[in-house]
């Protein structure tokens, strides 16, 4: 308000004036706080700006619209099966043709239940070669049997002109990968391997955006991640649907128990390094760009009965990683004894460190900056990371009149990552496979990946046995 | 009222109040009007206190519910324009003055509601939608428009009689 | 669930019975990632994230557990509300399609009130799977199932006791084949009723027993709707009978045989309360 000559002047009463006419002043602070509007106008237009920049980063892909009904079959009705099954009856354009699993008694029945109750007339196999024979419309067949059986499932299903998605380990043996890649090639069928997390939401974030683009990290030197378990009861089955020994042998168990803990036996799963490390393990992998030099592991079964459990039930590993930043450190552990902090992963870089997970509850994505690296005030305008969470202010200092308030170090300033998944763990990477299988979308793990990921982790139980570093070539990863 | 004085910075004090409580006004109500699926329903059906039953009932209709939802959206960001402008501020402060005690109404923090709204802050009977509601009286009693908005160019053209036989001098 | 859940069974075989048990645990643990609020990629979650005409698809659990809250949401006309005011009536259920659909956006469910109750229900078909029909299973000691009791017993002993004064035995139970469900509060708790937003008054404890139906399982497929969902049913009265008024949770019991209910009202003047029975009448 310049130009103004009654400073401090008391006010006359406010609009008790008579006749008078509008004079400069009146117009001047008339519009005074016009102002206030076009800086509104400029806020608001910011905030938009960042809304949009939000909502793009984290949007989902659109849902389709109509889609190709697609013509599909599970081989393998177990847990993981029925896991699958709850995530593929939410996907639009799925008709359940058959499910096949050799507990005819058990699981078979029950998955073939609950399609029935939702619309789908599905036919119960116990042979998966009579499916196929059958069955001759299916156009993709979903595989959640025990690792030993994922190469001749998934080779055959291939060479009967069917798409294929194979729950992990790709494999128990290389041979068996090796066998299934080539299939794929042969075919030119479609073959996803289940390692989920590569059509996470969250983790393309952090991978393309924070690890890729913005580079947040910086180098990143160590990694390291676990999956803790508690102590848990050997699964069983009820007396009474036990499935006759006949059949067992037949599909290669030796009796109900093998058959229900195939994951602890050597020739049918690999473990809990296999079952669990090799999720984690192919994130390091994706996350480097590279796959690993060398590997060095120490493992036994420390806690549970040897008669009943083949495999570590505690492994620990160190991964040597040559990236073309220089050289990576990356631990990883599992045990299955005592469940404490759970699972994730953490990437530590000379920038920041990002600590992620799969499950939602404890390690939802959070990115620490490093209080010496570069603002990262760009990437929250982006809406790429949220803001940081606020810290104590550092009032010491200001107060005393000291230099430097001598404590702890200050903590890094700690940010969210703003990508959620609202969707059952492995529906997005189920939807990646339709979708491809529909010529919308690259696979987003396709065998050639999932069999690097089958090398890095399969050599683990060999190296414990070797007591000793052992060297990957780069032909190791390529077939 | 009328005929009190205030100071030169009194007034200058009043109009920066009033163009921070448009601010919030405005931005209330076009956060709204851009927010695809904003409805007043949810708050409206977690009311609590002696008027609890009236908006409930307000809530489970439908066509009412529309025009609620049209008035708060539409009435905060006029209500807010016009504060910062100081055009016929009484008028608006008052507006704003009904809307806050409705929104006050909704969910009073009187003593023994435990289950209020998750809020950031602690209040006891005097809350931010109260506080605000005081800026307003204010706002409203002194006029603030006529010192410092449009209301003072309104009020001029208004007022101003026609013109004196002898016109004064250029300065 | 934040909770406990524990399984009682008598069998011969130790580690059959430990099998078992942890079938019982990876069932709830399946349920909790299903049914928790906190999960963002839970189905309550995306429920509680519907935009007026969104719809999602869910798990046939927890479309079956919605199905059972709304219809003791009718029953107990509102007093059991898991949308805690915000309209569980608009939400449409299409068991069929899996798909729960909002009317209108802002509608918040918690099946907290029920979910325990829902998973202890399952947990005892599982156990009959098992054949191991002598077995008690809880969720927090507050959703008790019993079925057949151990042998040479008539039933599952089971205690009602104060929340003022654990030590307090208010009544003993010789229980089979039924669901016993408790909701009290400690001091400085509170509930709120959802139809008016007060918080409760003048009840200190209530209990609800329900018999399971009739076991009518000729070669019923493994977990097979439709559930028999004592437990749940016992969870939601349960919470429903901490508000209601006396009249209403007689003629309920009245109009259901079977069910039983009992009632501690908040101490009088002179710090007693003595405790209330519901049953219907029993017939001649």
């Amino acid at each position: 308000m310049a130009g103004e000559e009654d400073k401090n002047k008391v006010m006359p009463p406010i609009a008790a004036g008579g006749p008078r006419k509008l004079d400069r002043r009146d117009v001047l602070k008339g519009l005074s706080t016009v102002p206030a509007l076009g800086l509104f106008g400029y806020a608001w237009q910011q905030q938009r700006q960042y809304d949009q920049a939000t909502l793009q980063a984290t949007a989902a892909p659109a849902a389709a619209g109509d889609v190709q009904e697609l013509n599909i079959a599970l081989i393998g009705a177990g847990a993981q099966g029925q896991v699958l099954t709850d995530a593929m009856l939410r996907i639009p354009g799925l008709r359940f043709r058959a499910v096949c699993d050799v507990w005819t008694e058990y699981n078979l029945r029950r998955v073939v239940n609950i399609l029935r109750r939702f619309k789908h007339e599905p036919n119960a196999y116990e042979d998966y070669r009579e499916m196929l024979d059958k069955e001759k419309e299916l156009d993709a067949v979903v595989i959640a049997t025990p690792d030993f059986w994922h190469a001749p499932h998934t080779v055959e299903c291939l060479k009967a002109g069917k798409h294929v998605y194979c729950e992990k380990e790709m494999s128990n043996t290389l041979e068996g990968a090796r066998s299934m890649v080539a299939a794929a090639r042969e075919t030119g069928k479609l073959l996803q391997i289940g390692h989920q997390r590569r059509s996470n939401p969250r983790y393309l974030h952090c991978y393309e955006k924070l690890l890729n683009e913005a580079k947040l990290l910086g180098r990143i030197v160590t990694i390291n991640g676990q999956w803790n378990r508690a102590v848990a009861a050997d699964l069983g089955a009820p007396d009474r649907y036990a499935i006759p020994e006949e059949r067992l042998k037949q599909y290669g168990f030796k009796n109900m128990h093998q058959f229900r803990n195939w994951r602890w036996y050597k020739g049918l799963g690999g473990g809990p390094i296999v079952d669990l490390g090799s999720h984690q393990i192919d994130i390091y992998t994706w996350f480097l760009g590279t796959n690993p030099s060398a590997v060095m592991a120490s493992g036994g079964l420390l806690y549970y009965d040897p008669a009943t459990h083949e495999w570590y039930d505690t492994v620990m590993v160190v991964y040597d990683y040559q990236t073309p930043q220089g050289p990576v450190k990356a631990y990883y552990q599992t045990q299955t004894t005592n469940g404490s902090q759970g699972y994730f992963e953490n990437f530590m870089g000379d920038q920041g460190t990002l600590l992620i997970s799969e499950s939602e509850l404890n390690y939802a994505g959070k990115i620490y900056r490093d209080p010496n690296a570069p603002a990262w005030d760009e990437w929250i305008q982006k809406g790429y990371i949220s803001a940081p969470k606020l810290q104590e202010l550092q009032s010491q200092e200001e107060k005393s009149g000291a230099i430097a308030d001598v404590r702890e170090s200050v903590s890094p300033d700690e940010h969210t990552v703003p990508v959620v998944l609202r969707d059952p763990y492995h529906q997005p990477h189920l939807q990646n496979f339709f979708d491809a299988v529909r010529g919308k979308a690259k696979l987003n793990c396709p065998p050639e990946v999932g069999y690097e990921s089958a090398v890095s982790v399969l050599k683990v139980n060999e190296a414990i046995d070797a007591k000793s570093i052992l060297a990957f070539k780069p032909e190791d990863f390529h077939i | 009222m009328e005929g009190a004085t205030f100071s030169r910075s009194a007034m200058i004090a009043i109009t920066v109040m009033r163009v921070l409580v448009g601010w919030h006004f405005m931005y209330e109500g076009i956060a709204k009007l851009t927010s695809s699926s904003w409805s007043a329903a949810g708050y409206l059906r977690q009311a609590r206190g002696p008027a609890a039953g009236f908006f409930r009932w307000l809530a489970a209709q439908p066509n009412l519910l529309a025009y609620a939802d049209q008035i708060t959206m539409w009435g905060l960001t006029i209500v807010g324009a016009l504060l910062i402008l100081g055009l016929f501020t009484r008028l608006s402060a008052l507006a704003g003055i009904g809307f806050l005690v409705l929104f006050y109404a909704a969910n009073p923090p009187f003593v023994g509601y435990f289950y209020s709204l998750p809020s950031e802050g602690s209040y006891l009977i005097v809350n931010k939608q109260l506080v605000e509601l005081g800026a307003l009286l204010v706002i409203m009693v002194t006029g603030s428009g006529k010192y410092a908005g449009l209301d003072r160019i309104v009020h001029a053209l208004i007022t101003r009689k026609p013109a004196p036989a002898v016109v004064s001098p250029a300065r | 669930m934040a909770t406990i859940f524990e399984v009682h069974t008598a069998h011969p075989d130790a580690q059959y019975a430990a099998q078992a048990a942890q079938a019982v645990f990876d069932l709830v643990d399946r349920l909790e990632r299903e049914l928790s609020r906190f999960l963002t990629n839970s189905d309550v979650a995306r429920i509680n994230g519907l935009a007026a005409g969104a719809s999602t698809r869910v798990t046939p659990t927890t479309l079956e557990c919605l199905v059972i809250a709304r219809h003791l949401y009718d029953l107990t006309g509102g007093a059991f509300d898991v949308s805690i005011g915000t309209g569980l009536p608009l939400l449409e259920l299409d068991p069929d399609g899996l798909v729960v659909r909002a009317r209108e956006g802002g509608v918040r469910i918690d099946l907290g009130g029920i979910g325990k109750g829902y998973a202890v229900d399952l947990a005892a078909e599982l156990l009959e799977e098992w054949d191991l029909g002598a077995s008690l299973v809880h969720g927090g000691f507050s959703s008790v199932l019993v079925l057949e009791p151990p042998p040479a017993l008539e039933g599952w002993a089971l205690t009602l006791s104060d929340p003022a004064a654990p030590a307090r035995l208010l009544a003993r139970l010789s229980a089979r084949q039924a669901a016993l469900s408790a909701s009290g509060l400690r001091k400085g708790d509170h509930i709120r009723d959802p139809r008016t937003g007060e918080a409760v008054r003048g009840r200190r404890a209530a209990w609800t027993l329900v018999p399971r139906p009739e076991t009518a399982k000729a070669d019923r497929a493994p977990r097979e709707g439709p559930r028999m969902a004592a437990a749940a049913v016992a969870d939601a009265l349960t919470t429903a009978f901490m508000l209601l008024g006396l009249e209403e949770i007689e003629s309920i019991c009245a109009a259901s045989p079977g069910l039983e209910a009992w009632v501690l009202p908040e101490a009088g003047a002179d710090g007693s309360a003595d405790l209330m029975h519901f049953a219907a009448p029993v017939e001649p």
